[in-house]
């Protein structure tokens, strides 16, 4: 071999070698990035888990409600929010979240003639306003702020629950968007007959515990989905985005006791 | 243990392992589009069909199917990969019984899936940040999608099929040579399931 093609290959050699240590560096460089992202995402899987007992538990945490629990006054011995006479022979329950886009179908279906029979004494409603869609108001956490705002209306005002309920699913926010803001809440409450100072106590945040008690007891007792109708305690499985079958089995309900 | 990692790196640049994984992908991605169609027209037979927000999933309340971003063209999206899904099995298949699609061929394929693939990411991007809702199904196809792409990706630029100026041919045929294209993918993935665990972990384990 003549000297210049034994340089010529020893040149090769070193630029083979010198890409093969370039590819190394990448690879490693490579790894360190995966081995990086997986402990990433382990350490934000752990995270979550615990943050998830931690709530369950009842302790504090950054993801549960503040504060102390304070149940609002009025409420039925389950602790729902009840609307109506007492004496009515039909129970109405119902579970929902003011950010559930089908929870607003329900109330437009439906909210006429409830409020009929809720006035002719036939039925009495059971409110149970839960958070769980606060994953959907980009962090605002739309539906608790919602239900803390119709405890504190049980609370000091209940003759203005219902009303109250119907102006906050009329203006229902887009699931996904902030939702409304403290303000127009506050507006809405006056709407229904609110008074200023309890609606100014909205931003008081004083029944976010209790809200957030109560979701997870819904969870617990089986709750799928909402809007969740309870008649006389049966979940009621007709259509309830139609206006008709949930009338005509509240009427048989109350034909029944009668 | 070098013989070993030698072989399964024949395996991995061997048509029959890209072929496989490129049929296989485009499968899911058609199972799942069919399943998302279906769900897409009771969605719009019914409009209360796929309400009433379901507490343990991620999705919630049907919004991934009931929102403008999953009706772009006027039409469900998932019709699309009724559409495409079939010719990249097609491919597939004739390429595993090969078959060797002429280069243009190869190069429009690799055009139209590059479009598809920037479909899907826009979808997932708006599912994650504006629609606040991740469905199982519209993942699948985002993950299959992925994969058939990188495998397409593979193929054409070991194959020379991209007509790209011959430095830069011959840089990324020695990448993939050296396995960076798998390396890519992984961090992809990852990058994938870090982003939903951080959106949606409290959700998903808590």
């Amino acid at each position: 071999m003549s000297k210049e093609a034994r340089i010529k290959t020893r040149e090769l050699r070193q630029a083979q070698m010198a890409a093969a240590r370039r590819r190394n560096r990448v690879r490693l460089a490579g790894g360190v990035v995966i081995v990086g992202l997986l402990v990433a995402i382990i350490a934000v899987v752990v995270n979550a888990a615990s943050n998830g007992d931690a709530v369950s538990n009842g302790d504090s945490s950054p993801n549960s409600a503040s504060g102390q629990l304070v149940t609002p006054a009025n409420l039925t011995d389950a602790g729902a929010i009840p609307v109506g006479q007492a004496a009515a022979p039909v129970t109405l329950e119902i579970y929902l979240d003011y950010m559930c886009p089908a929870c607003g179908k329900f109330e437009q279906a439906n909210s006429g003639e409830i409020d009929r029979l809720v006035k002719a004494g036939t039925v009495k409603v059971h409110l149970r306003p839960i958070s769980f869609l606060d994953r959907a108001s980009k962090g605002s956490k739309y539906s608790t702020r919602a239900a803390n705002a119709m405890a504190t209306v049980a609370d000091r005002a209940p003759e203005s629950v219902w009303a109250f309920n119907t102006e906050l699913f009329n203006q229902q926010p887009e699931e996904g968007t902030r939702g409304l803001s403290d303000e127009q809440i506050a507006e809405l409450a006056l709407k229904a007959g609110v008074s200023r100072d309890v609606a100014d106590a909205f931003t008081e945040r004083t029944f976010e515990r209790w809200v957030a008690n109560t979701t997870d007891a819904a969870f617990k007792s089986g709750l799928q989905g909402t809007p969740t109708i309870k008649i006389n305690g049966t979940v009621f499985e007709g259509n309830v985005y139609a206006s008709g079958p949930l009338t005509q089995a509240i009427e048989a309900a109350a034909g029944g006791t009668r | 243990m070098a013989g070993l990692v030698g072989r399964l790196d024949r395996i991995r640049h061997a048509n029959a392992w890209l072929f496989g994984t490129m049929l296989f992908s485009s499968c899911l991605s058609l199972l799942a589009s069919f399943v998302l169609s279906v769900d897409a027209i009771t969605l719009a037979a019914d409009p209360t069909a796929a309400l009433s927000c379901n507490i343990n999933a991620v999705i919630s309340c049907g919004t991934v199917g009931s929102s403008w971003q999953s009706n772009l063209f006027g039409f469900p999206n998932a019709f699309l990969g009724l559409i495409a899904e079939p010719v990249v099995i097609t491919m597939a298949v004739a390429s595993l019984g090969g078959v060797r699609f002429p280069r243009w061929f190869m190069f429009a394929a690799q055009i139209v899936y590059t479009l598809g693939l920037v479909f899907a990411y826009w979808l997932f991007y708006q599912s994650m940040f504006h629609i606040g809702a991740l469905c199982p199904w519209c993942l699948l196809v985002t993950v299959s999608t992925t994969l058939v792409f990188s495998t397409l990706t593979h193929v054409n630029i070991r194959d020379g099929n991209l007509f790209l100026p011959p430095r830069m041919q011959s840089a990324l045929a020695a990448a993939v040579r050296a396995n960076l294209d798998l390396m890519i993918v992984v961090i992809w993935m990852l990058v994938l399931v870090l982003a939903i665990a951080v959106k949606y972990g409290d959700l998903l384990f808590g």
